[in-house]
């Protein structure tokens, strides 16, 4: 257990790269251990028959658990997630299990005591046989609104 | 005849915000110890910031379809965002009221043929003095039967 230190404004700069989070890799027990604690059971997470008979090689991660972990690293790169204002993910591939993810920000502007960050998480790995995906690429991109302590 | 909206309780518990931090990796202590919680000036351990998602298990798909109404067919659907706007986060032994409702629902053509609809769900969270907490907007997206060539 942890305790992210206090971040406060005049410690941070426009432009400024957030340290990189590492996430997984990521297993299928960690999607049924999100099923179980959110309520998201959609079987193609969980049952490779399900999901092949949905076009899908096999199952692959809830959209809201990659979301879950960027929102960690957010939280953990400004002192607690009580500093959260906004939080905005889009989806744009899938992540399979033995990827890991890789959490990523810039502050892209601070007006009246705001900061706002650009969000991006990667995939990495070898990804399913017979999909031939990129060994890394970006699986969801966002934006944070962020409000810390003078 | 569809619902305007959905009205459901979402009671935040110290399980149930440690199981949720828990399942996103989470190890910061303000989730799961309630005397760090309380250094901090939280009254109990604070939910994180995608916690509102269980609101699945009050209003499970089929209700939310029956009762709004979108006639989304899930063969189809992806999630395509996900936004939360926060005036703080919940806190465990607190009942959230949340009010759940179809704020856009619109189609755009596709380059190729195909078209996507986009519907998106507006969950509003009120707290017992009836103060807004956050309000998340869940979209999805439905492609077209055809996709085109």
């Amino acid at each position: 257990m942890t305790t992210p230190k206090t971040v406060t404004l005049d410690a941070l700069t426009l432009g400024m790269e957030l340290e990189e989070f590492v996430y997984g890799p990521l297993s299928r027990e960690d999607f049924v251990r999100y099923a179980e604690a959110s309520g998201d059971d959609n079987p193609i997470h969980q049952d490779e028959e399900y999901a092949r008979s949905q076009g899908s090689p096999t199952v692959f991660a809830m959209g809201m658990l990659n979301a879950g972990y960027l929102a960690h690293a957010v939280s953990d790169w400004f002192g607690g997630p009580q500093h959260l204002r906004r939080y905005k993910v889009r989806f744009t591939t899938r992540v399979w299990a033995g990827d890991e993810l890789i959490c990523s920000g810039r502050i892209d502007s601070i007006e009246g005591g705001v900061v706002h960050v650009a969000l991006e998480a990667r995939r990495r790995g070898a990804g399913p046989d017979g999909l031939d995906l990129p060994e890394d690429e970006v699986a969801l991109k966002g934006e944070a609104e962020i409000v810390l302590p003078e | 005849m569809a619902e305007s909206e959905i009205t459901f309780d979402l009671p935040v518990t110290r399980e149930t915000v440690a199981d949720f931090a828990l399942a996103v990796g989470e190890d910061n202590r303000v989730f799961f110890d309630p005397e760090e919680a309380r250094r901090q000036g939280f009254p109990d351990v604070v939910a994180p910031p995608t916690f509102t998602v269980t609101q699945i298990f009050c209003v499970p798909r089929d209700e939310r379809e029956r009762r709004l109404g979108a006639n989304l067919d899930y063969g189809r659907v992806l999630h395509g965002e996900q936004e939360f706007v926060y005036n703080r986060l919940p806190v465990a032994g607190e009942v959230l009221t949340g009010t759940m409702r179809i704020a856009k629902d619109f189609t755009k053509e596709g380059k190729r043929g195909g078209s996507m609809r986009f519907v998106t769900y507006e969950s509003v969270f009120t707290d017992a003095d009836g103060a807004e907490v956050l309000r998340a907007y869940y979209t999805l997206i439905e492609t077209s039967k055809d996709p085109g060539s």
